[in-house]
């Protein structure tokens, strides 16, 4: 049975190699060409080569070198973090700046422990008043303040 | 050649002063300088957020507040570093040895001032640097034909590779895939769609703004949210006097010399840069000093020396990119990203085509280190009362802010969508050791070492043995070949993890 020695190490490996070998696949679609004629596969079949050739590498250097472990992962920041910019993404047209600014600063409040529901409310209200003031009105970018436009 | 010197800045000033200029590189200042001061957040993340608000503007001003909020950024930075101890980024470790220990001692103001001081100085330098040196390297630049830029790729991302923090391995990695990821979209020569798999808004390649946002923007939030005590300031420190007495400036003075010069030549590296520059002047003056036993205790060279060498080195690696096109590091690729979003394409070309671009841009970072200067320094008593702003209540604007910031360009959820994802990836990678860094500097080339490439090998007919037969492209790969001999070889390789502990 392999032991892993470093963890990060062989992480980072199978990640790289992972990438690499989708670049292969889907490169291989394309003209690879010939050296003279690059095809438009060409560079990016060569880049998939050698990322894989450091993946690998790497996945080996975790198995056979000492290397630091990984920081457990918590899930609740990232989900939140990302939950939020996806709810602001997909709302933002239908409900406007104002109401996806509060949604979006309650949803990234819930990323850590212990929220004070009111105060997050308070300050998602302050930022909805403050990016549509400063957005909307003053740069006039083009977003909905509010829904139905 | 003086005459022209003087020439050229007299229309670089020209083009930069007008009321709206100055007023962007005020307001870039101001606004790098407030978001670089957040605790945790360093310069680059704080460009990447702040990108988006210079997208309207015309060129020339919107490279001006870019040159500002750049400043800012770095300045903000070393003010964290001090005050509160929290580096934002590698760079600014240095500043907080001596400056944090300053602080302590109740010397906050006058760590704060020579920082402001000597960057100023230093700034001052670094733009008579690039007045001087650019226009010859962009003469040599006009004589490097495909093979010879594709070679000088290769040297700069290599040097990068190396003078990142972390194993070289992975930042190569990240290297190639950023150059992959720099290749999604439709392929120029043939006009056929890569990596797209349907989606039609990767037909244009994949945005700038999502990517860079989502990797440092995004996960920096997640990171700091990870900390079991959210990076909250605690200072013991009071700010006295915020001018240093007279025995301030005869110890720093020197050092500010010493780190201006050595920035300034280390800027002009590729692959160098502030971090670098910092690092090597703090190793310097703790070198040199009568008694380096000071150092780490509030030694006031140790913030003179280094916050001068970073300031040069952030002015004169402003060079590679204006005049080769090549950014040397991650900062100067998200300038060259906000250029090329801009329609300008950085290289020699700009400086002949453009003058009053690139003469007003070299202008504008002088300018923008006097405004550090002449606002930042009195405005310092608002900064301080910001960092006691609790996180909880800062990271919903922040994120709120970038979300805006990437959507408000160009009215995209699939933008958004991508932003999540690179900082899904970015997070995942980081867990795994691999800094997000090397991975932009590859984005942003990616296309450019295709091109040059394929016209190589067009020119040789397919034979790669063009990149060794053209002296300047030789030349460039046998410095390449020499670096990586030396980090392979055992005693170098312990140096610098040497240094990169301290």
């Amino acid at each position: 049975m392999l032991r892993v020695r470093s963890p990060q190490d062989l992480g980072a490996g199978l990640v790289f190699t992972l990438i690499g070998l989708a670049g292969f696949y889907f490169g291989t679609d394309l003209t690879f060409g010939t050296a003279a004629r690059m095809g438009p596969g060409f560079f990016p079949v060569l880049l998939s080569g050698l990322i894989i050739a450091i993946g690998l590498v790497l996945a080996l250097k975790g198995v056979a070198v000492e290397g630091p472990p990984i920081e457990p992962v918590q899930l609740r920041p990232i989900s939140f973090i990302v939950a939020a910019i996806l709810i602001f993404g997909f709302l933002i047209e239908s409900i406007g700046l104002a109401l996806t600014a509060v949604l979006l600063t309650i949803f990234a409040a819930y990323a850590r422990p212990e929220v004070k529901l009111r105060e997050t409310i308070l300050l998602g209200v302050g930022l909805a008043m403050f990016t549509v003031l400063v957005f909307v009105y003053l740069l006039g970018q083009a977003l909905p303040a509010w829904w139905g436009r | 050649m003086e005459f022209d010197l003087l020439q050229n800045l007299a229309t670089g000033f020209g083009a930069a002063v007008s009321f709206k200029n100055l007023g962007f590189a005020l307001l870039g200042c101001l606004l790098g300088t407030l978001i670089g001061v957040l605790p945790g957040i360093g310069p680059i993340p704080t460009i990447a957020m702040l990108l988006p608000i210079t997208f309207g503007l015309e060129p020339l001003s919107s490279l001006i507040m870019l040159a500002g909020i750049y400043y800012g950024a770095q300045y903000g930075g070393s003010t964290t570093s001090i005050l509160v101890n929290i580096p934002g980024e590698a760079g600014s470790i240095v500043t907080c040895l001596d400056g944090h220990a300053m602080a302590k001692q109740g010397r906050a103001g006058a760590a704060l001032a020579v920082a402001a001081l000597g960057s100023f100085l230093a700034g001052c330098v670094g733009t008579v640097f690039i007045a001087a040196f650019g226009p010859p390297l962009a003469a040599i630049a006009q004589e490097f034909n495909s093979p010879d830029y594709f070679s000088l790729m290769v040297l700069g991302l290599v040097t990068a590779v190396i003078l990142a923090h972390g194993s070289v391995l992975k930042a190569v990695g990240m290297v190639l895939v950023g150059l992959l990821l720099g290749l999604v979209g439709t392929d120029v020569n043939s006009g056929l769609t890569r990596y797209t798999f349907g989606v039609s808004e990767l037909w244009d390649g994949i945005d700038f703004l999502p990517l860079v946002i989502g990797l440092f923007g995004i996960v920096e939030i997640i990171r700091n949210l990870e900390q079991p005590t959210l990076p909250r300031p605690q200072f013991s420190a009071k700010m006295r006097d915020l001018w240093p007495g007279a025995k301030d400036f005869s110890e720093s003075w020197r050092a500010v010399l010493r780190g201006t010069a050595l920035g300034s030549i280390l800027g002009i590296l590729p692959g160098g840069g502030a971090v670098l520059a910092a690092f090597a002047s703090y190793t310097l003056e703790k070198k040199i000093a009568k008694d380096p036993s000071r150092f780490g205790k509030g030694a006031i060279e140790g913030v003179a020396g280094p916050e001068s060498a970073n300031n040069a080195a952030a002015q004169t690696s402003f060079i590679p990119l204006l005049t080769l096109g090549l950014p040397s590091n991650a900062i100067m690729a998200l300038m060259m990203g906000a250029m090329i979003i801009q329609g300008i394409q950085p290289g020699s070309a700009v400086m002949t085509k453009r003058p009053d671009l690139f003469w007003g841009m070299v202008a504008s970072m002088w300018i923008g280190n006097l405004m550090l200067l002449v606002i930042n320094l009195p405005l310092i008593g608002i900064w301080v009362r910001l960092l006691s702003v609790p996180y909880r209540l800062l990271y919903p604007a922040i994120l709120l802010f970038c979300v805006i910031g990437i959507y408000g360009t160009n009215t995209n959820i699939a933008q958004l969508v991508l932003c999540a994802v690179f900082a899904v990836f970015g997070y995942i990678l980081l867990r795994f050791g691999c800094e997000p860094a090397p991975l932009v500097l590859g984005f942003i080339l990616g296309p450019l070492m295709e091109e040059n490439l394929r016209r190589s090998l067009v020119i040789s007919r397919g034979d790669p043995m063009v990149f060794l037969e053209r002296p300047i492209s030789a030349v460039l790969l046998a410095a390449t070949v020499a670096i990586v001999v030396l980090i392979v070889l055992p005693q170098f390789r312990r140096t610098r993890e040497e240094a990169f502990q301290e």
